[in-house]
């Protein structure tokens, strides 16, 4: 009776956390179709999560582009099918590498950020204080955010995308004996739009998800520097539990039949 | 029948706020007069703070009545809760001035018109509480305590609101600083025949800045009075309060005897 009450209370619990969510995204989504809009807060939010974040993601798309090739170079060659590296590769990287390794590299340095920040914001009353000048916490903290994720994300997967079939190119043509312009032409002919369409949606949800978990735990932050602590801790692992979950949901639905 | 002279400016009848097991608020009753300074004393912890904000339409009350200008005021919503709050400044305890905006943009924050316009009028603001120009392009970070107080103050007044909140204004402040913001509050009040509600526990700060005061204990005021009166007053949690004395009724929050 007490495994059957304390699994009750944890499901209960669990729900209510899910509609504050909900709650919390579906204002947030409201504000952005409302006006006022604050373009300065957008425009500042897309230059700190892409552009600051271009580094982070090109290196990271680089470096495993390059392992991918190689894994998928001594993985052919054991049933003479090294050729395959380049369509493999670029498969991989825009379907899945490209967009979940970018979508995790920017949940780590951005999620976190966001909950740092706004939480450092409720626990100093900066939030009280925004509310008290009469201006909406949700649309000049929130509703920038969000937008500037989803709309920056993809563009960013775009250019790890690229890295990642450069890095592939790289270690093929310096290392693995690939004629450079058979490669790039193989790349090309296994590159289909469907791959692109879907890493681009990913992107975007990607950075939706970032977005709102970061501003969701930052933005109910409390119990002053632990809380604020804790909050970024909560942004960045709910953040990677629901970008896979996403990724593997979109898989499922653009790929599955 | 009374006269529109008798009106309070803000009152507050029977308010009650519960946070879990804890009644903080417990019916209180208060009443301020227009162009009249009450200071609210008590101990840490009794509930001053959440008074301000549930007036302000920060934290919902429980039960009770909230009346500006005689108008019931809780549970506004959208414009009519904007045009609320329009009507109140206020200095938070830590001053609770933005980060990512220099000084200038934190004093003009609600002001309107263009950049110009709500430059100048933050350089006015902030004359008028003793800072030069030159720290209008500052951020908060680069300012000593006392400024950001300062600042947060010519905030707090920017608008020229009827009615004006000081959340422990001399909080975290070396006596002489204190001295200076006390000083600055009582010249506003005057100047400006601005409403003001001051809570703090620091005495210095009430023979300043009071008008009237009145003392919360137990969720409730259990006195109020005019500043001449107090130390003539024969309430033995008044008494114990004003002293300091850590003998009397008053036992403070998690100290038992």
């Amino acid at each position: 009776m007490t495994a059957l009450v304390a699994i009750g209370s944890a499901v209960i619990a669990a729900l209510a956390a899910i509609g504050r969510l909900a709650r919390f995204a579906g204002t947030a989504l409201l504000r952005l179709v409302q006006p006022p809009w604050y373009p300065a807060q957008i425009a500042q939010q897309m230059w700190l999560i892409g552009w600051l974040s271009l580094p982070v993601v090109g290196l990271t798309a680089l470096f495993t582009g390059s392992a991918l090739a190689q894994q998928i170079f001594i993985g052919g060659s054991r049933f003479n099918a090294a050729s395959t590296v380049p369509a493999v590769t670029v498969i991989g990287v825009v379907r899945e590498l490209g967009p979940v390794l970018g979508g995790l590299m920017v949940a780590g340095r951005v999620a976190s950020a966001m909950a740092a920040e706004l939480g450092t914001m409720r626990v100093t009353e900066q939030i009280d204080a925004l509310v008290t000048l009469r201006t909406d916490p949700f649309r000049w903290l929130v509703a920038p955010r969000i937008l500037a994720a989803v709309l920056v994300m993809p563009a960013l997967v775009l250019v790890s995308n690229a890295l990642g079939v450069a890095g592939g190119w790289l270690l093929a043509t310096q290392r693995l004996g690939f004629n450079s312009a058979q490669y790039l032409a193989t790349t090309a002919r296994y590159l289909e739009a469907d791959d692109v369409i879907s890493s681009l949606v990913k992107a975007a949800v990607f950075g939706f998800i970032i977005a709102v978990m970061g501003c969701y735990h930052g933005y109910h932050s409390g119990g002053g520097a632990a809380g604020v602590g804790r909050a970024t801790t909560n942004a960045v692992v709910s953040s990677f539990i629901l970008i896979l979950l996403a990724n593997l949901i979109i898989t499922v639905i653009v790929f599955g039949s | 029948m009374s006269s529109p002279r008798a009106m309070p400016r803000l009152e507050l009848a029977g308010v009650k706020k519960r946070f879990g097991a804890r009644q903080v608020l417990d019916g209180v009753d208060l009443a301020v007069m227009p162009g009249e300074s009450l200071v609210i004393i008590g101990g840490s912890g009794t509930g001053k703070s959440v008074t301000l904000k549930c007036i302000l339409g920060l934290i919902p009350i429980d039960a009770g009545a909230i009346r500006v200008d005689g108008g019931d005021v809780v549970g506004l919503k959208g414009a009519a809760l904007d045009a609320h709050r329009a009507r109140f400044g206020m200095l938070f305890q830590g001053g609770a001035l933005f980060d990512s905006l220099p000084v200038w943009r934190n004093v003009s924050f609600a002001l309107g018109g263009s950049a110009a316009d709500r430059k100048a009028a933050a350089i006015d603001n902030l004359a008028r509480v003793g800072l030069g120009a030159e720290v209008a392009d500052l951020r908060p970070s680069e300012l000593s305590g006392g400024m950001q107080k300062r600042v947060a103050l010519a905030r707090a007044i920017a608008a020229r609101p009827p009615i004006i909140f000081f959340d422990e204004p001399t909080a975290g402040l070396d006596p002489i600083t204190a001295a200076v913001i006390n000083r600055l509050i009582r010249e506003l009040v005057s100047d400006l025949k601005i409403t003001a509600l001051t809570i703090t526990h620091d005495m210095a700060s009430v023979r300043h800045v009071a008008d009237r005061v009145a003392m919360l204990h137990g969720g409730r005021i259990i006195w109020q009075g005019p500043l001449a009166a107090l130390d003539g007053c024969d309430n033995p949690y008044v008494r114990q309060f004003i002293t300091g004395s850590p003998d009397g009724p008053i036992q403070p929050l998690g100290v038992k005897r």
